[in-house]
Protein backbone atom coordinates (compact mmCIF):
# COMPACT_ATOMS: atom_id res chain seq x y z
CA UNK A 1 0.00 0.00 0.00
CA UNK A 2 1.45 3.19 -0.92
CA UNK A 3 1.19 6.49 0.20
CA UNK A 4 1.27 10.26 -0.69
CA UNK A 5 3.32 12.32 1.21
CA UNK A 6 4.81 15.85 1.40
CA UNK A 7 9.20 15.31 1.73
CA UNK A 8 11.35 17.76 2.88
CA UNK A 9 14.68 16.86 1.92
CA UNK A 10 17.49 18.22 4.60
CA UNK A 11 21.31 18.00 3.95
CA UNK A 12 22.16 17.34 7.27
CA UNK A 13 21.15 14.81 9.97
CA UNK A 14 20.75 18.11 12.67
CA UNK A 15 18.48 19.41 10.37
CA UNK A 16 15.90 16.61 9.89
CA UNK A 17 16.47 16.18 13.61
CA UNK A 18 15.22 19.62 14.77
CA UNK A 19 12.38 19.88 11.98
CA UNK A 20 11.12 16.07 12.93
CA UNK A 21 10.85 17.26 16.63
CA UNK A 22 9.24 20.90 15.88
CA UNK A 23 7.16 18.91 13.46
CA UNK A 24 5.60 16.68 16.41
CA UNK A 25 5.41 19.81 18.24
CA UNK A 26 3.77 21.45 15.55
CA UNK A 27 0.94 18.42 15.62
CA UNK A 28 2.16 17.79 11.90
CA UNK A 29 1.10 14.16 10.71
CA UNK A 30 5.00 12.62 10.00
CA UNK A 31 4.87 9.52 8.35
CA UNK A 32 8.52 8.82 8.44
CA UNK A 33 11.74 10.00 7.88
CA UNK A 34 14.27 8.27 5.53
CA UNK A 35 17.87 8.51 6.30
CA UNK A 36 20.91 7.08 4.85
CA UNK A 37 22.13 5.86 7.93
CA UNK A 38 20.42 5.09 11.55
CA UNK A 39 20.39 8.48 13.27
CA UNK A 40 21.20 8.99 16.72
CA UNK A 41 18.03 10.51 18.69
CA UNK A 42 15.47 10.02 16.14
CA UNK A 43 13.34 7.11 17.37
CA UNK A 44 12.86 9.69 20.51
CA UNK A 45 12.51 12.62 18.04
CA UNK A 46 9.71 10.46 16.25
CA UNK A 47 8.15 9.14 19.41
CA UNK A 48 8.62 5.45 18.26
CA UNK A 49 7.62 3.00 20.68
CA UNK A 50 10.17 0.07 22.08
CA UNK A 51 10.59 -2.28 19.59
CA UNK A 52 8.71 -5.69 19.99
CA UNK A 53 11.72 -7.44 18.39
CA UNK A 54 13.44 -7.72 21.83
CA UNK A 55 9.96 -10.60 22.73
CA UNK A 56 10.12 -12.37 19.56
CA UNK A 57 13.87 -12.38 19.79
CA UNK A 58 13.27 -14.19 23.76
CA UNK A 59 10.47 -16.36 22.74
CA UNK A 60 12.89 -17.76 19.76
CA UNK A 61 15.64 -18.26 22.44
CA UNK A 62 13.15 -20.14 24.95
CA UNK A 63 12.29 -22.39 22.35
CA UNK A 64 15.53 -22.94 20.70
CA UNK A 65 16.60 -23.70 24.89
CA UNK A 66 13.44 -26.01 25.18
CA UNK A 67 13.80 -27.99 22.02
CA UNK A 68 17.37 -28.63 22.52
CA UNK A 69 17.22 -29.85 25.91
CA UNK A 70 14.19 -32.16 24.64
CA UNK A 71 16.26 -33.45 21.42
CA UNK A 72 19.14 -34.50 23.58
CA UNK A 73 16.96 -35.95 26.53
CA UNK A 74 15.00 -37.76 23.94
CA UNK A 75 18.14 -39.15 21.90
CA UNK A 76 20.27 -40.18 24.42
CA UNK A 77 17.89 -41.38 27.15
CA UNK A 78 14.79 -42.32 25.76
CA UNK A 79 15.46 -43.56 21.98
CA UNK A 80 18.80 -44.38 22.04
CA UNK A 81 21.23 -44.59 25.06
CA UNK A 82 24.65 -45.18 25.00
CA UNK A 83 27.05 -45.48 27.81
CA UNK A 84 30.19 -42.90 26.66
CA UNK A 85 32.81 -43.54 29.38
CA UNK A 86 30.40 -44.24 32.42
CA UNK A 87 28.30 -41.04 32.46
CA UNK A 88 24.49 -41.45 33.40
CA UNK A 89 22.42 -41.18 30.04
CA UNK A 90 21.14 -38.28 31.22
CA UNK A 91 24.24 -35.92 31.59
CA UNK A 92 23.92 -32.05 31.87
CA UNK A 93 27.13 -31.23 31.70
CA UNK A 94 27.06 -32.79 28.31
CA UNK A 95 23.99 -31.50 27.21
CA UNK A 96 25.62 -27.34 27.48
CA UNK A 97 26.84 -26.97 24.30
CA UNK A 98 24.24 -27.86 21.84
CA UNK A 99 21.85 -26.34 24.59
CA UNK A 100 23.48 -23.04 23.93
CA UNK A 101 24.12 -23.35 20.27
CA UNK A 102 20.50 -24.02 19.42
CA UNK A 103 19.03 -21.21 21.97
CA UNK A 104 21.52 -18.81 19.37
CA UNK A 105 21.02 -20.42 16.06
CA UNK A 106 17.38 -20.12 17.07
CA UNK A 107 17.22 -16.95 18.46
CA UNK A 108 19.39 -14.77 16.03
CA UNK A 109 17.14 -17.02 12.62
CA UNK A 110 14.04 -16.19 13.97
CA UNK A 111 14.78 -12.75 15.08
CA UNK A 112 16.07 -11.98 11.52
CA UNK A 113 13.35 -13.53 9.72
CA UNK A 114 10.43 -11.84 12.18
CA UNK A 115 12.27 -8.54 11.19
CA UNK A 116 12.18 -9.38 7.08
CA UNK A 117 8.80 -10.19 7.47
CA UNK A 118 7.40 -7.52 9.59
CA UNK A 119 9.37 -4.97 7.53
CA UNK A 120 8.24 -6.90 3.99
CA UNK A 121 11.72 -6.75 3.01
CA UNK A 122 11.31 -10.18 0.67
CA UNK A 123 12.38 -11.77 -2.21
CA UNK A 124 10.30 -10.13 -5.27
CA UNK A 125 9.25 -7.05 -3.49
CA UNK A 126 10.62 -4.30 -4.62
CA UNK A 127 9.73 -0.46 -3.40
CA UNK A 128 11.65 2.62 -4.62
CA UNK A 129 13.92 5.31 -2.36
CA UNK A 130 12.95 8.71 -2.62
CA UNK A 131 16.10 10.38 -4.47
CA UNK A 132 19.14 10.79 -2.49
CA UNK A 133 18.04 9.06 0.52
CA UNK A 134 20.37 6.38 0.17
CA UNK A 135 23.37 8.91 -0.32
CA UNK A 136 23.46 12.43 1.10
CA UNK A 137 20.00 13.50 1.46
CA UNK A 138 17.88 13.43 4.68
CA UNK A 139 14.06 13.21 4.05
CA UNK A 140 10.95 13.54 6.35
CA UNK A 141 8.12 12.85 5.30
CA UNK A 142 4.94 14.18 5.96
CA UNK A 143 1.69 12.57 5.87
CA UNK A 144 -1.22 14.18 3.59
CA UNK A 145 -4.12 12.03 3.50
CA UNK A 146 -5.26 12.76 6.65
CA UNK A 147 -7.62 15.60 7.76
CA UNK A 148 -4.79 17.68 10.19
CA UNK A 149 -2.43 17.73 6.59
CA UNK A 150 -1.93 21.76 5.89
CA UNK A 151 0.74 21.79 2.91
CA UNK A 152 1.48 25.34 3.40
CA UNK A 153 1.69 24.83 7.19
CA UNK A 154 3.74 21.58 6.65
CA UNK A 155 6.13 23.15 4.04
CA UNK A 156 6.51 26.16 5.78
CA UNK A 157 7.96 24.56 8.88
CA UNK A 158 10.29 22.40 6.70
CA UNK A 159 11.46 25.68 5.07
CA UNK A 160 11.61 27.43 7.84
CA UNK A 161 13.99 24.42 9.36
CA UNK A 162 16.66 24.32 6.66
CA UNK A 163 14.57 21.76 4.15
CA UNK A 164 16.15 22.18 1.06
CA UNK A 165 13.41 21.32 -1.09
CA UNK A 166 10.07 20.22 -0.52
CA UNK A 167 7.67 18.00 -2.82
CA UNK A 168 4.93 15.45 -3.14
CA UNK A 169 5.56 12.48 -3.88
CA UNK A 170 4.57 8.80 -3.40
CA UNK A 171 6.26 6.31 -0.68
CA UNK A 172 5.34 2.48 -0.52
CA UNK A 173 5.43 2.18 3.42
CA UNK B 1 30.59 22.57 34.87
CA UNK B 2 31.97 22.06 38.00
CA UNK B 3 35.67 20.35 37.60
CA UNK B 4 37.08 21.44 41.08
CA UNK B 5 39.02 18.46 42.87
CA UNK B 6 36.87 17.57 46.11
CA UNK B 7 37.03 15.31 48.77
CA UNK B 8 34.56 12.28 47.89
CA UNK B 9 34.19 11.13 51.58
CA UNK B 10 31.94 13.13 54.02
CA UNK B 11 34.66 13.03 57.11
CA UNK B 12 32.38 10.82 59.28
CA UNK B 13 31.98 8.38 56.59
CA UNK B 14 36.03 8.31 56.39
CA UNK B 15 35.86 7.84 59.87
CA UNK B 16 33.69 4.75 59.98
CA UNK B 17 35.99 3.01 57.28
CA UNK B 18 39.28 3.83 58.80
CA UNK B 19 37.72 2.51 61.37
CA UNK B 20 35.95 -0.84 60.32
CA UNK B 21 39.58 -0.99 58.52
CA UNK B 22 41.65 -0.76 61.39
CA UNK B 23 39.23 -3.60 63.05
CA UNK B 24 39.46 -5.51 60.29
CA UNK B 25 43.26 -5.62 60.13
CA UNK B 26 43.05 -6.57 63.85
CA UNK B 27 41.00 -8.79 63.97
CA UNK B 28 43.12 -10.88 60.70
CA UNK B 29 46.67 -9.78 62.86
CA UNK B 30 44.62 -11.81 65.60
CA UNK B 31 43.58 -14.71 63.13
CA UNK B 32 47.41 -15.07 61.69
CA UNK B 33 48.76 -16.37 65.17
CA UNK B 34 45.44 -18.18 66.02
CA UNK B 35 44.19 -19.75 62.62
CA UNK B 36 47.29 -19.33 60.19
CA UNK B 37 46.11 -21.20 57.11
CA UNK B 38 42.52 -19.52 57.10
CA UNK B 39 44.08 -16.34 58.04
CA UNK B 40 46.29 -16.40 55.30
CA UNK B 41 43.47 -17.62 52.99
CA UNK B 42 41.46 -14.86 53.56
CA UNK B 43 44.80 -12.34 53.05
CA UNK B 44 44.94 -14.15 49.39
CA UNK B 45 41.53 -13.86 48.27
CA UNK B 46 40.46 -9.94 49.55
CA UNK B 47 44.33 -8.85 48.47
CA UNK B 48 43.55 -10.15 44.97
CA UNK B 49 40.34 -9.63 44.37
CA UNK B 50 40.55 -5.87 45.05
CA UNK B 51 43.93 -6.00 43.17
CA UNK B 52 42.56 -7.95 40.09
CA UNK B 53 39.27 -4.37 40.05
CA UNK B 54 42.91 -2.63 40.19
CA UNK B 55 44.64 -3.72 37.13
CA UNK B 56 41.20 -4.64 35.50
CA UNK B 57 40.73 -1.07 35.70
CA UNK B 58 43.77 -0.55 33.80
CA UNK B 59 42.91 -3.30 31.16
CA UNK B 60 39.79 -1.75 31.12
CA UNK B 61 41.28 1.96 30.05
CA UNK B 62 43.50 0.08 27.82
CA UNK B 63 40.88 -1.45 25.77
CA UNK B 64 38.72 1.32 25.17
CA UNK B 65 42.17 3.07 24.17
CA UNK B 66 43.09 0.65 21.43
CA UNK B 67 39.51 0.40 20.16
CA UNK B 68 39.45 4.27 20.08
CA UNK B 69 36.66 4.43 22.06
CA UNK B 70 34.85 7.64 22.29
CA UNK B 71 32.00 6.84 24.36
CA UNK B 72 34.04 6.36 27.68
CA UNK B 73 35.78 9.46 28.08
CA UNK B 74 33.61 10.98 29.96
CA UNK B 75 34.14 8.25 32.74
CA UNK B 76 37.35 7.76 32.19
CA UNK B 77 38.18 8.86 35.64
CA UNK B 78 36.79 6.61 37.33
CA UNK B 79 38.44 3.84 35.83
CA UNK B 80 41.62 6.05 36.56
CA UNK B 81 40.92 6.26 40.45
CA UNK B 82 39.80 2.43 40.17
CA UNK B 83 43.79 1.84 38.65
CA UNK B 84 45.49 3.88 41.14
CA UNK B 85 44.90 1.50 44.36
CA UNK B 86 47.42 -0.89 42.04
CA UNK B 87 50.28 0.45 44.27
CA UNK B 88 48.73 -0.66 47.37
CA UNK B 89 46.78 -3.80 46.56
CA UNK B 90 50.65 -4.67 44.75
CA UNK B 91 51.44 -4.10 48.58
CA UNK B 92 48.92 -6.25 50.09
CA UNK B 93 50.47 -8.91 47.85
CA UNK B 94 53.89 -8.12 48.66
CA UNK B 95 52.66 -9.09 52.05
CA UNK B 96 50.83 -12.45 51.62
CA UNK B 97 54.76 -13.51 50.76
CA UNK B 98 55.61 -13.54 54.76
CA UNK B 99 52.06 -16.43 54.91
CA UNK B 100 53.84 -17.94 51.62
CA UNK B 101 55.18 -20.61 53.44
CA UNK B 102 52.44 -21.55 55.75
CA UNK B 103 49.92 -21.05 52.76
CA UNK B 104 50.98 -23.00 49.67
CA UNK B 105 52.31 -27.00 50.68
CA UNK B 106 54.65 -26.69 47.57
CA UNK B 107 56.90 -24.74 50.21
CA UNK B 108 56.96 -27.70 52.71
CA UNK B 109 59.31 -30.10 52.07
CA UNK B 110 57.10 -33.04 52.01
CA UNK B 111 55.27 -32.13 50.05
CA UNK B 112 57.60 -30.68 47.26
CA UNK B 113 58.86 -34.09 47.23
CA UNK B 114 55.88 -35.59 45.19
CA UNK B 115 55.80 -32.88 43.09
CA UNK B 116 59.08 -33.99 40.62
CA UNK B 117 60.12 -31.33 38.60
CA UNK B 118 57.51 -28.67 39.51
CA UNK B 119 59.85 -27.05 42.12
CA UNK B 120 61.99 -25.79 40.08
CA UNK B 121 59.10 -23.83 39.16
CA UNK B 122 57.67 -23.87 42.51
CA UNK B 123 59.75 -22.59 44.98
CA UNK B 124 59.81 -19.51 47.38
CA UNK B 125 62.71 -17.84 45.60
CA UNK B 126 61.58 -18.02 42.39
CA UNK B 127 57.39 -17.27 43.59
CA UNK B 128 58.90 -14.25 44.70
CA UNK B 129 60.68 -13.25 41.93
CA UNK B 130 58.00 -13.56 39.61
CA UNK B 131 55.39 -11.85 42.01
CA UNK B 132 57.55 -9.17 42.41
CA UNK B 133 58.06 -8.63 38.30
CA UNK B 134 54.53 -8.77 38.08
CA UNK B 135 53.14 -6.33 40.62
CA UNK B 136 56.10 -3.85 39.38
CA UNK B 137 54.73 -4.08 35.68
CA UNK B 138 50.99 -3.77 36.52
CA UNK B 139 52.63 -1.09 38.83
CA UNK B 140 54.34 1.01 35.66
CA UNK B 141 51.34 0.56 33.02
CA UNK B 142 48.65 1.61 35.44
CA UNK B 143 50.72 4.61 36.83
CA UNK B 144 52.00 5.51 32.60
CA UNK B 145 48.04 5.63 31.42
CA UNK B 146 47.20 7.71 34.64
CA UNK B 147 49.71 9.71 34.88
CA UNK B 148 49.52 11.60 30.78
CA UNK B 149 45.60 11.40 31.13
CA UNK B 150 45.89 13.71 33.83
CA UNK B 151 49.08 15.85 32.16
CA UNK B 152 46.86 15.89 28.91
CA UNK B 153 44.39 18.25 31.35
CA UNK B 154 47.01 20.64 31.33
CA UNK B 155 48.02 21.30 27.97
CA UNK B 156 44.97 19.30 26.21
CA UNK B 157 47.77 17.66 23.60
CA UNK B 158 46.43 15.24 21.30
CA UNK B 159 50.09 13.28 21.60
CA UNK B 160 48.91 11.86 25.17
CA UNK B 161 46.19 9.69 23.83
CA UNK B 162 48.38 8.64 20.97
CA UNK B 163 50.69 7.54 23.23
CA UNK B 164 48.47 6.23 25.35
CA UNK B 165 46.97 3.64 22.48
CA UNK B 166 50.49 2.45 21.96
CA UNK B 167 50.96 2.24 25.61
CA UNK B 168 48.08 0.52 26.06
CA UNK B 169 48.46 -2.26 23.15
CA UNK B 170 52.02 -3.55 25.00
CA UNK B 171 49.77 -3.62 28.03
CA UNK B 172 47.20 -5.84 27.01
CA UNK B 173 49.92 -8.05 25.74
CA UNK B 174 52.13 -7.40 29.02
CA UNK B 175 48.56 -8.09 30.86
CA UNK B 176 47.37 -10.96 29.35
CA UNK B 177 50.94 -13.19 30.06
CA UNK B 178 50.93 -12.21 33.36
CA UNK B 179 47.99 -12.29 34.81
CA UNK B 180 47.58 -15.60 33.48
CA UNK B 181 50.85 -16.68 35.02
CA UNK B 182 49.50 -14.54 38.21
CA UNK B 183 46.64 -17.02 38.36
CA UNK B 184 48.77 -20.34 38.53
CA UNK B 185 51.23 -18.81 41.00
CA UNK B 186 49.22 -17.22 42.93
CA UNK B 187 45.37 -19.61 43.48
CA UNK B 188 46.42 -22.54 41.41
CA UNK B 189 49.55 -23.90 43.05
CA UNK B 190 47.65 -23.51 45.99
CA UNK B 191 46.80 -27.41 44.76
CA UNK B 192 50.28 -28.15 43.31
CA UNK B 193 48.99 -31.60 41.62
CA UNK B 194 45.99 -29.99 40.15
CA UNK B 195 46.05 -28.41 36.33
CA UNK B 196 44.03 -26.89 34.39
CA UNK B 197 45.52 -24.68 31.59
CA UNK B 198 41.74 -22.62 30.91
CA UNK B 199 42.80 -21.32 34.90
CA UNK B 200 44.16 -18.32 33.61
CA UNK B 201 41.86 -16.97 30.82
CA UNK B 202 38.94 -18.19 33.56
CA UNK B 203 40.12 -15.71 36.06
CA UNK B 204 40.58 -12.97 33.32
CA UNK B 205 36.78 -13.22 32.45
CA UNK B 206 35.57 -13.02 36.63
CA UNK B 207 38.04 -10.06 36.69
CA UNK B 208 36.69 -8.73 33.66
CA UNK B 209 33.13 -8.82 35.12
CA UNK B 210 34.12 -7.84 38.51
CA UNK B 211 35.52 -4.56 37.60
CA UNK B 212 32.85 -3.52 34.68
CA UNK B 213 31.20 -4.20 38.07
CA UNK B 214 33.30 -1.82 40.17
CA UNK B 215 33.60 1.14 37.36
CA UNK B 216 29.49 0.83 37.03
CA UNK B 217 29.11 1.42 40.83
CA UNK B 218 31.29 3.66 41.25
CA UNK B 219 30.05 5.77 38.19
CA UNK B 220 26.66 5.26 39.39
CA UNK B 221 27.69 6.83 43.21
CA UNK B 222 29.07 9.94 41.40
CA UNK B 223 26.62 10.50 39.20
CA UNK B 224 24.15 10.55 42.28
CA UNK B 225 26.30 12.96 44.06
CA UNK B 226 26.54 15.10 40.72
CA UNK B 227 29.99 14.85 40.17
CA UNK B 228 29.81 13.45 37.00
CA UNK B 229 27.87 16.25 34.90
CA UNK B 230 27.04 14.82 30.83
CA UNK B 231 27.36 11.18 31.86
CA UNK B 232 23.43 10.14 31.16
CA UNK B 233 21.95 6.69 31.11
CA UNK B 234 23.43 5.72 27.55
CA UNK B 235 26.64 5.63 28.97
CA UNK B 236 25.42 3.15 31.79
CA UNK B 237 23.59 1.43 28.89
CA UNK B 238 26.75 0.63 27.48
CA UNK B 239 28.56 -0.53 31.31
CA UNK B 240 25.49 -2.81 31.53
CA UNK B 241 26.22 -4.52 27.90
CA UNK B 242 29.98 -4.49 28.80
CA UNK B 243 28.91 -6.51 32.60
CA UNK B 244 26.37 -8.99 30.48
CA UNK B 245 28.59 -10.01 27.91
CA UNK B 246 31.32 -10.27 30.59
CA UNK B 247 29.77 -12.23 33.11
CA UNK B 248 28.32 -14.48 30.43
CA UNK B 249 31.75 -15.04 29.18
CA UNK B 250 32.57 -16.09 32.77
CA UNK B 251 29.81 -18.44 32.92
CA UNK B 252 31.37 -19.53 29.29
CA UNK B 253 34.93 -20.25 30.47
CA UNK B 254 33.42 -21.54 33.56
CA UNK B 255 31.71 -24.34 31.81
CA UNK B 256 34.77 -24.91 29.37
CA UNK B 257 36.99 -26.19 32.37
CA UNK B 258 33.99 -27.93 34.20
CA UNK B 259 32.93 -29.66 31.25
CA UNK B 260 36.54 -30.94 29.76
CA UNK B 261 37.64 -31.86 33.25
CA UNK B 262 33.97 -34.03 33.74
CA UNK B 263 34.40 -35.22 30.54
CA UNK B 264 37.99 -37.11 30.73
CA UNK B 265 37.58 -37.80 34.11
CA UNK B 266 41.02 -37.98 35.23
CA UNK B 267 41.51 -38.54 38.90
CA UNK B 268 44.40 -35.94 38.97
CA UNK B 269 42.07 -32.99 37.41
CA UNK B 270 38.55 -34.01 38.94
CA UNK B 271 39.34 -33.78 42.75
CA UNK B 272 39.60 -29.86 42.11
CA UNK B 273 36.06 -30.30 41.60
CA UNK B 274 34.89 -33.44 43.38
CA UNK B 275 36.50 -31.36 46.57
CA UNK B 276 33.98 -28.18 45.27
CA UNK B 277 31.03 -30.27 44.69
CA UNK B 278 30.11 -32.20 47.50
CA UNK B 279 29.96 -31.98 50.84
CA UNK B 280 29.82 -28.99 52.31
CA UNK B 281 31.43 -26.38 49.62
CA UNK B 282 28.82 -27.80 47.14
CA UNK B 283 26.03 -25.19 48.69
CA UNK B 284 28.74 -22.28 47.87
CA UNK B 285 29.80 -23.69 44.58
CA UNK B 286 26.26 -23.58 43.18
CA UNK B 287 25.41 -20.41 44.52
CA UNK B 288 28.55 -19.00 43.02
CA UNK B 289 27.31 -19.92 39.65
CA UNK B 290 23.67 -18.10 40.46
CA UNK B 291 24.92 -15.12 41.20
CA UNK B 292 28.00 -14.78 38.81
CA UNK B 293 25.76 -15.40 36.10
CA UNK B 294 22.27 -16.72 35.93
CA UNK B 295 20.98 -14.05 38.60
CA UNK B 296 22.32 -11.03 36.80
CA UNK B 297 22.06 -12.76 33.21
CA UNK B 298 18.09 -12.63 33.92
CA UNK B 299 18.63 -9.21 35.54
CA UNK B 300 20.13 -7.43 32.80
CA UNK B 301 18.27 -9.31 29.65
CA UNK B 302 15.89 -6.58 28.41
CA UNK B 303 17.16 -2.70 27.28
CA UNK B 304 16.06 -1.06 30.02
CA UNK B 305 16.91 -2.66 32.90
CA UNK B 306 20.48 -1.94 31.47
CA UNK B 307 20.14 1.97 31.56
CA UNK B 308 18.34 1.36 35.35
CA UNK B 309 21.11 2.62 37.56
CA UNK B 310 19.27 0.62 40.51
CA UNK B 311 18.84 -2.04 38.44
CA UNK B 312 22.73 -2.01 37.81
CA UNK B 313 23.70 -1.75 41.23
CA UNK B 314 22.39 -4.89 42.59
CA UNK B 315 23.09 -6.73 39.33
CA UNK B 316 26.87 -5.33 40.66
CA UNK B 317 26.11 -6.12 43.77
CA UNK B 318 25.18 -9.58 42.98
CA UNK B 319 28.19 -10.03 40.40
CA UNK B 320 30.79 -8.66 42.69
CA UNK B 321 29.51 -11.41 45.38
CA UNK B 322 30.35 -14.23 43.03
CA UNK B 323 33.29 -12.95 42.02
CA UNK B 324 34.30 -12.92 45.71
CA UNK B 325 33.02 -16.26 46.26
CA UNK B 326 34.66 -17.15 43.36
CA UNK B 327 38.31 -16.54 44.41
CA UNK B 328 37.29 -17.87 47.77
CA UNK B 329 36.49 -21.64 46.21
CA UNK B 330 39.36 -21.48 44.52
CA UNK B 331 41.71 -20.71 47.13
CA UNK B 332 39.95 -22.26 50.66
CA UNK B 333 39.09 -25.68 49.97
CA UNK B 334 42.67 -26.94 48.99
CA UNK B 335 43.90 -25.23 53.04
CA UNK B 336 40.80 -26.13 55.18
CA UNK B 337 38.90 -29.04 56.06
CA UNK B 338 35.87 -30.72 54.59
CA UNK B 339 33.00 -27.58 55.20
CA UNK B 340 33.70 -23.97 54.61
CA UNK B 341 34.81 -21.84 57.49
CA UNK B 342 33.53 -18.98 55.86
CA UNK B 343 33.02 -16.15 58.84
CA UNK B 344 35.31 -13.84 60.84
CA UNK B 345 38.13 -14.18 59.19
CA UNK B 346 37.34 -13.80 55.68
CA UNK B 347 35.01 -10.75 56.61
CA UNK B 348 37.55 -8.97 58.89
CA UNK B 349 40.04 -9.54 55.57
CA UNK B 350 37.01 -8.18 52.83
CA UNK B 351 37.13 -4.81 55.63
CA UNK B 352 40.96 -4.44 56.17
CA UNK B 353 42.08 -4.40 52.43
CA UNK B 354 38.23 -3.32 50.88
CA UNK B 355 38.80 -0.38 53.57
CA UNK B 356 42.03 0.42 51.99
CA UNK B 357 40.78 -0.10 48.73
CA UNK B 358 37.76 2.80 49.86
CA UNK B 359 40.25 4.94 50.74
CA UNK B 360 43.30 4.80 48.18
CA UNK B 361 40.26 5.22 45.47
CA UNK B 362 38.80 7.85 46.82
CA UNK B 363 41.91 9.71 47.39
CA UNK B 364 43.01 9.27 43.72
CA UNK B 365 39.21 10.24 42.31
CA UNK B 366 39.36 13.70 44.70
CA UNK B 367 43.01 14.66 43.26
CA UNK B 368 41.96 15.14 39.91
CA UNK B 369 38.98 16.91 38.44
CA UNK B 370 36.35 13.79 37.47
CA UNK B 371 35.78 15.10 33.41
CA UNK B 372 39.01 14.44 31.49
CA UNK B 373 38.60 18.20 29.94
CA UNK B 374 41.97 17.64 28.09
CA UNK B 375 40.41 14.18 26.52
CA UNK B 376 39.75 15.00 22.34
CA UNK B 377 37.15 12.07 22.61
CA UNK B 378 35.28 14.13 25.40
CA UNK B 379 33.10 16.08 23.42
CA UNK B 380 31.65 13.12 21.40
CA UNK B 381 31.26 11.14 24.75
CA UNK B 382 28.98 13.85 26.20
CA UNK B 383 27.11 13.21 23.10
CA UNK B 384 26.93 9.67 23.61
CA UNK B 385 23.69 8.21 22.66
CA UNK B 386 22.83 4.47 22.91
Amino acid sequence: MSHKVLVGYFDSEDRLLAATRAARAANLPVHDVYTPYAVHGMEEALGLRHSRLTWVCFAAGLFGLLSAVSLQYFTSVVSWPLNVGGKPFNSAPAFVPVSFELTVLIAGLVTVAAFFLRSWVLPGVSAHALPRVTNDRFALAIATEVARFDPDEASGLMRRHGAVETELAEVAR
Amino acid sequence: MNVQPLALLDRPVRLWVQGLGVAGALTLAGGLVVAPAEAWTSVLVNAFFFLSIGVGSAVFLALMYVANAGWSAAIKRVPEGLAAYVPAGAGTMLFLLLGAGTLYPWAHAAEAATLGDKTRFLNLPAFAARMVAILALWTLFSRALRARSLQQDVDGSVRHTERNVATSAVFLLVFALSFCLACFDWLMSLEPHWFSTIFGLYNIAGMLCATTCAITVATILLMRAGRLPGVTESHLHDLGKLMFGFCTLWAYMWISQYLLIWYANNPEETSYFLARSTGGWSLLFWLNLVLGWALPFLMLLPRPAKRSATNLLWASGFLLTGRWLDLYLMAAPGNSAQSPGLGVLEVAGAFAIGALFVLAVTRALSSAPLIARGDPYLTESLHHHA
